[in-house]
């Protein structure tokens, strides 16, 4: 595995119900030295939004209880989070619709490989260092 | 104790779940994620894993008991468990769960507990020989085992 770039760390927000693919991914970001803040829905999501939080990648399920992963999209977006990347994920690939109308930038299919996540928060650390 | 051995008996164990079509490829991709400082993480997804999905059977089973007969729910509760199984690497469970999603499009009562006793059949063989093989694992302790002295 290629080691992450030294700038800074990604700040991952995971929004998933599902205990055994929570579980998962957060050990994979864990892996990639990222870290990373649980929502157990979409509306626990909107909440860390309402509070100030900032992340620079988000990891989203589709369906959960309280607020689908589209719906929280869709809010995160309007409350003008429109640098966070939003990767939308779902076993389901009905779901890439949805996110991708709601704002996410891309959509994956569960399960997720790690190559494939490492790729992706290379990008944003990238992103995110030039930036400044 | 021939540690050596156990761990041939357990990748053996374990190759015979992938010939058999139980596990697929996400299987190893979550034993990949263990390391020094999560020596047991498989096992702990494992453990999570049939600890959740005998919830999820249990309000499926509560579900298909009830009257009017609700397919979207049904299918709702039944796509959570095919998800976890498609996160875990169980493919023959993962299989039967979109069995059964299948008849729930179709309308298909009759299907679906047909369908749905299959399900609950492959959960509990994958979990007997899912715990066997941990089992093994810890019997035949840590790769470095096979170096300690006097061995």
């Amino acid at each position: 595995m290629a080691s992450m770039n030294q700038g800074s760390a990604a700040r991952a927000l995971v929004i998933e119900d599902i205990n055994v693919d929570r579980v998962i991914l957060l050990r994979m970001l864990q892996k990639l030295n990222c870290e990373a803040t649980v929502a157990r829905n979409g509306k626990e999501a909107i909440d860390l939004f309402l509070q100030g939080k900032t992340f620079d990648i988000v990891f989203s399920d589709q369906e959960m209880p309280v607020m689908t992963g589209p719906e929280a999209v869709t809010k995160i977006r309007a409350m003008g989070a429109t640098e966070v990347k939003i990767v939308g994920l779902s076993a389901d690939f009905g779901g890439m619709e949805a996110f991708m109308r709601a704002g996410a930038d891309v959509f994956v299919p569960k399960p997720m490989k790690l190559e494939t996540l490492e790729s992706m928060l290379q990008d944003v650390i990238h992103k995110k260092n030039v930036r400044g | 104790m021939d540690y050596s051995n156990l761990r041939r008996q357990a990748a053996s164990m374990k190759k015979s779940l992938f010939d058999q079509g139980y596990l697929d490829e996400q299987f190893c991709q979550v034993e990949d994620l263990q390391d020094e400082a999560s020596p047991n993480f498989a096992e702990e997804v494992i453990t999570l894993f049939f600890k959740d999905s005998a919830r999820l059977i249990s309000n499926i089973e509560q579900a298909l008991e009830k009257y009017p007969k609700d397919f979207n729910k049904w299918d709702a509760y039944m796509q959570q468990l095919k998800g976890s199984c498609s996160s875990i690497g169980a493919s023959r469970m993962k299989s039967e769960c979109m069995s059964f999603r299948e008849f729930c499009g179709q309308g298909n009562v009759e299907g679906c507990m047909k369908s749905f006793q299959k399900v609950k059949r492959e959960h509990g063989v994958l979990r007997q020989k899912l715990e066997a093989y941990f089992q093994l694992l810890r019997q035949a302790g840590p790769a470095g085992a096979a170096t300690r002295p006097g061995m």
